[in-house]
């Protein structure tokens, strides 16, 4: 029995071909059950993701950080879970908003590489799309790019292929699929979580006025954070930039003032530069806090002639003093806009000075301006700025660059808070000083090398809050920067809450993006059929054809045959004679 | 290739300019394809036209496991797309045409019963087969050719080598 199942596995073996096709087949299983490698693509690009974060428990901006879908431009019909590619040049906020409600997968932006010559109304027109972006609610992700050939190629390519959806003919559509160039879109990189134990950071510095305890404080406060609709790309020149160098400036001429006993005033000063603040004011918020709620003796505490917030400084010909409450006769508050008026009036007759007076609101998710965190606080105080709305998209775009800035206004502006700064403080007036007296002249002058060359180091990183972590090298700069011309400098750290965050920052904010060049699943069957026509062809012309192959040579062999015995017999014929 | 790296100089000249010498003198290695195509076809018993096929197949599936495969395992598999790996697979094709023809002309170049008349004819085949990749190269840096247009001229160059080794071939065993 044993003998012949024997003979029979034998003989089943021996016949059939298994052994021989199975190997056959090896090679297509690998193929199909392997991972597919990661192939060069045909362009990488580094894309910024729009801003995510929390402020107060409400969600703003995107929500969504991974992407893998196919290109398109707006011009093509079908736009679900598609990447809509826009240039900024070309964006509207209607388009951009008909890509969402089309639940597209994401939107990529993509902007040109000189944004500063951009035409004005284009970026007066994205400033103000800015803060819109950033309030719907995005759950697809929205990249921000800067263009280079490549890009700019894959963009082309692409709309041609979107616009030329709709319209051809079936045949059209089938040459198409040959020859045109689909992208897929692949983001590397996880999905976007919440980041815990952020800490902002803020910087505070202090010049000692001569003459024992209980003097009065003066507190010159700028945010240096930045903001934008995309933290990688926020800039912020102006709105903070001019703001920090301004303080900077005026901390070194102070400090100037200060070493000599003939010059020291009977003021203290304290200098702070706050962060996060864009994001409500948190440096602020939690400095007055800690100095005022839980410290036993602060300069803060005890008499505290008023605040200074400085913020966007950088432009215009224009100046207005913010305030929350008018300030009362007789106050030191009511002498330094005295002062300011005089010293504008006198010296700069082609700005343009005026108070504005705005209530707080605190209905509102956002404070306006910087102030208002100390007047909450019922501490005097007042923001500058050539701003006269807090509305103002320029003091939260992308497009804040530092062209935005021009360092004579940022001088001269320097210049007039530092003039009727002094004059308060050295109470000139009273003292029977001409208001056309000019004090920051020569050595004591106001060093626009300097402001400029501040605002250049300000400008080459960006300094979104979400970036600006507490051993950077940009805080490490601001504090020794502090450090020589202030004492006791210190930082001051805000962590949010755990059970009630008053903000939340998310991460993820920059990838790098693949560009793979992809061919459409009509293109395989395309070639399959195109591969089995031509197997078919080579079969038949082996096979039927092989007899008219032989009669089509036999003619040049015979020629060959004939030249041969042609050679020959001309030698022959050669011997003869 | 060890042969190769070891006797010959790395070309040191411009980026443009194409050693028109030193890449003769590489293709003259080549002859030792035929040496092995005739030792291969020397080994199998059988009738002459499997003895061709058996080597020529078995010569041209080794030539693409081992300079096509990887290329194409790695970079095939991919999401993106080239063009150059369906170039890869029709000069496979091509490749295989050519090694047929070569195994035939080295088969026929070693029958002690071939006629004068063809040894010509049959030499100079043999002499295109082998410098075949060498004309090839030169044609595509004398006139720039495109990728496409390098395929189509080596299809037809080995196309009209494969017709005349044929040709030649059937009034061989044919004829006489």
């Amino acid at each position: 029995m044993l003998e012949e199942a024997g003979e029979v596995l034998e003989s089943v073996l021996k016949a059939s071909c298994l052994p021989l096709s199975f190997l056959l087949f090896v090679p297509a299983v690998l193929l199909l059950l392997g991972p597919p490698p990661a192939a060069e693509a045909a362009h990488e690009f580094t894309v910024y993701r729009m801003q995510q974060y929390e402020l107060g428990g409400q969600p703003y901006g995107t929500r969504n950080a991974v992407l893998n879908t196919e290109a398109r431009t707006v011009e093509a019909d079908v736009l679900s879970r598609r990447c809509v590619m826009m240039r900024l040049v070309d964006f509207s906020y209607e388009q951009y908003q008909k890509a969402l409600r089309q639940s597209a997968g994401a939107v990529v932006i993509i902007l040109p590489k000189a944004m500063s010559a951009l035409p004005q109304d284009v970026v007066r027109q994205f400033m103000e799309i800015e803060p819109e972006m950033l309030a719907m609610e995005t759950i697809v992700p929205v990249y921000f790019a800067v263009e280079d050939e490549e890009l700019l190629s894959i963009y082309e390519q692409t709309r041609v292929a979107s616009t030329s959806q709709g319209s051809a003919s079936a045949a059209e559509v089938l040459l198409h699929t040959a020859t045109a160039n689909g992208f897929q879109m692949v983001t590397s990189g996880a999905q976007s979580k919440a980041v815990s134990d952020w800490l902002i950071t803020s910087l505070e510095g202090r010049l000692t006025g001569l003459g024992g305890e209980d003097l009065p404080t003066i507190v010159i406060v700028a945010h240096y954070d930045s903001f934008g609709v995309a933290p990688w790309l926020s800039h912020g020149a102006d709105s903070n930039g001019s703001g920090i160098s301004g303080l900077l400036e005026l901390a070194r001429l102070f400090s100037r003032l200060y070493t000599y006993k003939r010059t020291h005033a009977g003021y203290n000063l304290l200098f702070f530069a706050s962060g996060g603040g864009k994001f409500n004011y948190q440096g602020t918020k939690r400095w007055l806090e800690d100095n005022l709620d839980h410290t036993d003796s602060s300069l803060l505490q005890d008499n505290v002639a008023f605040v200074l917030c400085l913020d966007t400084l950088g432009r215009g010909n224009s100046l207005h003093l913010h305030v929350s409450k008018p300030p009362k006769e007789g106050t030191l508050q009511h002498a330094f806009l005295r002062e300011l008026e005089m010293v504008v009036a006198s010296q700069f007759p082609e700005v343009k000075f005026s108070m504005v007076h705005k209530k707080i609101n605190l209905a509102e998710d956002m404070l306006a301006w910087e102030h208002e965190r100390f007047a909450i606080r019922r501490l005097p105080a007042f923001t500058i700025s050539h701003l006269e709305s807090h509305r103002d998209g320029l003091r939260n775009s992308i497009m804040d660059l530092r062209s935005r800035v021009d360092s004579k206004t940022l001088t001269r502006n320097t210049r007039i808070i530092a003039e009727a700064l002094t004059r308060v403080i050295y109470n000139l007036t009273e003292k029977g000083a001409p208001a056309d007296l000019q004090i920051f002249t020569e050595q004591m002058q106001i060093q626009q090398e300097q402001l400029e060359s501040v605002m250049d180091w300000l400008t080459s990183q960006p300094r979104a809050a979400q970036l600006v972590d507490k051993d950077s090298t940009f805080l490490n700069t601001l504090e020794y920067y502090m450090s020589r011309y202030l004492k006791d400098v210190k930082q001051h750290h805000v962590k949010a809450d755990k059970r009630d965050p008053e903000f939340v920052f998310y991460d993820q904010l920059k990838q790098v993006m693949n560009a793979y060049r992809v061919k459409p699943a009509i293109f395989d069957l395309l070639l399959a059929l195109c591969i089995v026509a031509y197997l078919g062809v080579a079969y038949v012309a082996v096979q039927v054809r092989k007899k008219e192959l032989i009669l089509l040579f036999i003619p040049f062999f015979k020629l060959s045959e004939c030249m041969s015995q042609v050679r020959s017999s001309g030698i022959q014929v050669k011997l003869r004679v | 290739m060890l042969f190769l790296a070891t006797f010959f100089p790395t070309w040191e000249g411009g980026a443009g300019a194409y050693d028109f010498v030193g890449e003769f003198m590489k293709a003259t290695v080549d002859l030792a394809d035929l040496v092995g195509l005739h030792l291969v076809m020397s080994r199998n018993a059988g009738k002459g036209e499997y003895k061709i096929m058996v080597a020529a197949m078995g010569w041209a599936t080794a030539e693409l496991v081992m300079s096509r495969c990887i290329p194409l395992w790695v970079g095939a598999r991919g999401i993106e797309f080239d063009w150059k790996y369906i170039q890869m697979s029709i000069d496979s094709n091509i490749s295989l045409g050519h090694y047929i023809a070569m195994a035939a002309l080295v088969w026929m170049f070693t029958r002690y019963d071939l006629p004068k008349r063809y040894r010509l004819p049959l030499t100079l085949l043999l002499g295109l087969s082998v410098y075949k990749a060498f004309f090839m190269e030169s044609f595509v840096h004398v006139f720039l050719l495109g990728s496409w247009t390098a395929l189509l001229v080596k299809a037809v160059i080995t196309g009209f080598l494969a017709l005349s080794s044929l040709g030649l071939f059937v009034t061989l065993v044919h004829g006489n």
